[in-house]
């Protein structure tokens, strides 16, 4: 039983903290909270969905053309969208929720409502770790996780563009003084934020039936995890997404499971509550927005 | 190098720059001075792009009309309409008041940031020069610059400005809030630069330790030019001694 939380709680914590990475780096960057987030991710699940089944690519081809996909409509979203109500915080936040449901909308008028959606795991089979079973593709998402955590942090802290664009987040004119467009800063945070929810959905989306609602689930987690963990920092992400997949675990675990979509909506009430900057934040400005 | 002809700059209606019209020549170190609201930051920010910058955002999304008339001209090429990180790649790099710089980012990494658009050997060079104009930030630059004192912040700004290798270096109220020793360590700096031959286009409240160093100088007061000279003409103008040197 410890031994199986452990492990499951390890792996819904890798879960949710890839899903909210994206969501937490676009905030962190541009200052955007995208709304459409959930939309971006989900989206990136039919589109795989359709590059391997309706054009029949391999899936080495097909997931990052899917990734890239996500990015270009991430840049796009906010050259078309967000870059017209920049700066006016609400306008922002409806706008990017009317693309988000959009997009989940098209997908439902598209006629993606069966339960035949599904993608291929990376690798089939499972292991045994003191007793309890763990499919691969659990031990890839894990690892996937922390790959893309450290990779994040080394390209924020150790790569030019990475410090450009932090700095931006900091002081837009400044930057701009120093040469940085702060549009284009955006747009990148934009599609880099988009590729990686298309490869939190690839690599996430194969434990399960892929359906439109799946998109408004993980906006809530990752706001819930963006806002537990504070924002701008990856530690705090990280020790936010460990609380929530190891209460998650803990719940389903030792109460009833259909408690578990509830400590999310808990755990966003309780830190708004009580300490509305995250556990780890130092700045107040999410639950402005939202 | 830079010319401006007849700027006029409108918030909504109030008018924050009226008419106005200078010249830095390639080598020279110009200085503007005004008090409060005079108009200096608004002067400094058309040169550098960022009124523009605004003036499209704030359109963009139906807020704050302004509106920016007349000519700004670097070697001859009219750059109104260029956006700033442009400038930047022109040479014009504007160190704003009250040294803004990046506080989560150490020194070194905010010296970095001004190099964004130079070349890596560029920037590395740079940097070994900031280093030695301010030995302060050498000591400094592993510090997380949200740490820095008022003056080591200013001196970090104007570092970050001179990583972007200007060919114009614009000042805003670079001894804005600084001691006294402080605004002699930026003096000092100042008039090394200037020296070294960069063109420099400075403003400042304070014009005491300023003035005595420039080539010439413009005074204006609410948008609008009140005075011009060499340094030593402005001294001695009657109107700039009573109101900057209070004799
Ligand atoms: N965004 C803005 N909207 C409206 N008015 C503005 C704006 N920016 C500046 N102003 C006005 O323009 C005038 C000139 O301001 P500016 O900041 O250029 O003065 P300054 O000489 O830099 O003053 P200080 O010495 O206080 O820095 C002021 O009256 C100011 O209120
Ligand atoms: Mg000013």
């Amino acid at each position: 039983m410890t031994s199986s939380v452990l492990i499951f709680g390890l792996v819904n914590s890798a879960i949710l903290m890839l899903t909210a990475l994206g969501f937490s780096l676009i905030f962190g960057l541009s200052g955007v909270a995208n709304l459409a987030h959930g939309a971006i991710y989900l989206s990136s699940g039919y589109v795989a969905w359709i590059f391997l089944n309706s054009l029949g690519l391999p899936y080495f081809l097909a997931v990052p053309l899917t990734i890239v996909a996500a990015g270009l409509l991430g840049a796009a979203i906010y050259w078309l969208v967000i870059m017209r109500v920049r700066g006016l915080g609400l306008s922002e936040v409806i706008a990017t929720f009317a693309v988000g449901v959009a997009i989940l909308e098209f997908f439902r008028w598209m006629g993606f409502v069966t339960y035949e959606f599904n993608l291929p795991v990376l690798i089939k089979g499972s292991l045994d770790i003191s007793g309890v079973s763990v499919d691969y593709q659990r031990l890839v998402i894990v690892g996937v996780g922390i790959l893309m955590a450290a990779l994040l942090w080394l390209f924020a802290h150790h790569t030019k563009i990475g410090l450009a664009l932090r700095g931006m987040a900091q002081d837009e004119y400044t930057a701009l003084s120093l040469g940085i467009d702060s549009d284009w800063a955006a747009a990148l945070s934009m599609a880099l934020g988009s590729a990686i929810a298309a490869l939190a959905a690839v690599v996430t989306l194969p434990l399960g039936i892929i359906s439109i609602n799946l998109g408004y689930e993980v906006l809530i987690m990752a706001l819930a995890v963006t806002v537990l963990g504070g924002l701008e920092s990856i530690t705090g992400l990280v020790v936010g997404a460990l609380l929530l997949g190891f209460a998650r675990t803990v719940t389903g675990t030792y109460f009833d499971p259909k408690w578990m979509e509830v400590v999310y909506l808990i755990a966003l009430v309780l830190v708004l509550a009580v300490k509305p900057s995250g556990l780890f934040g130092k700045y107040k400005e999410l639950e402005e927005r939202v | 190098m830079l010319e401006v002809k007849n700027l006029m700059v409108f918030f909504e209606n109030a008018l924050a720059i009226n008419d106005l019209s200078l010249e830095v020549k390639a080598g020279e170190f110009v200085g503007i001075f005004g008090s409060n609201s005079a108009g200096k930051t608004t002067l400094m920010n058309t040169i550098a792009g960022l009124t523009l910058h605004k003036q499209y955002r704030e359109q963009r999304k139906g807020g704050e009309r302004i509106t920016i008339v007349g000519k700004i001209l670097l070697d001859g090429e009219d750059i109104m309409l260029i956006k700033p990180d442009y400038r930047v790649k022109k040479g014009i790099v504007l160190c704003r008041e009250r040294h803004p710089v990046f506080k989560d980012n150490t020194v070194h990494e905010n010296l970095l940031l001004g190099g964004y658009l130079r070349n890596g050997r560029e920037v590395k060079e740079s940097i070994e020069f900031v280093y030695d104009l301010f030995p302060a930030l050498d000591r400094l630059k592993g510090r997380k610059s949200g740490l820095l004192s008022g003056g080591e912040q200013e001196m970090l700004a104007i570092g970050m400005a001179l990583v972007a290798r200007p060919r114009l270096l614009l000042m805003d109220e670079p001894l804005l809030g600084l001691s006294p020793a402080m605004q002699q360590e930026v003096v000092r700096a100042v008039k090394r630069l200037s020296q070294e031959g960069l063109t420099i286009l400075l403003s400042e409240q304070y014009a005491r330790p300023i003035m005595p160093l420039i080539d010439r100088g413009y005074v204006i007061e609410n948008g609008t030019l009140i005075v011009t000279g060499t340094g030593e003409e402005l001294m001695d103008n009657p109107e700039v001694k009573a109101a900057y040197f209070g004799m």
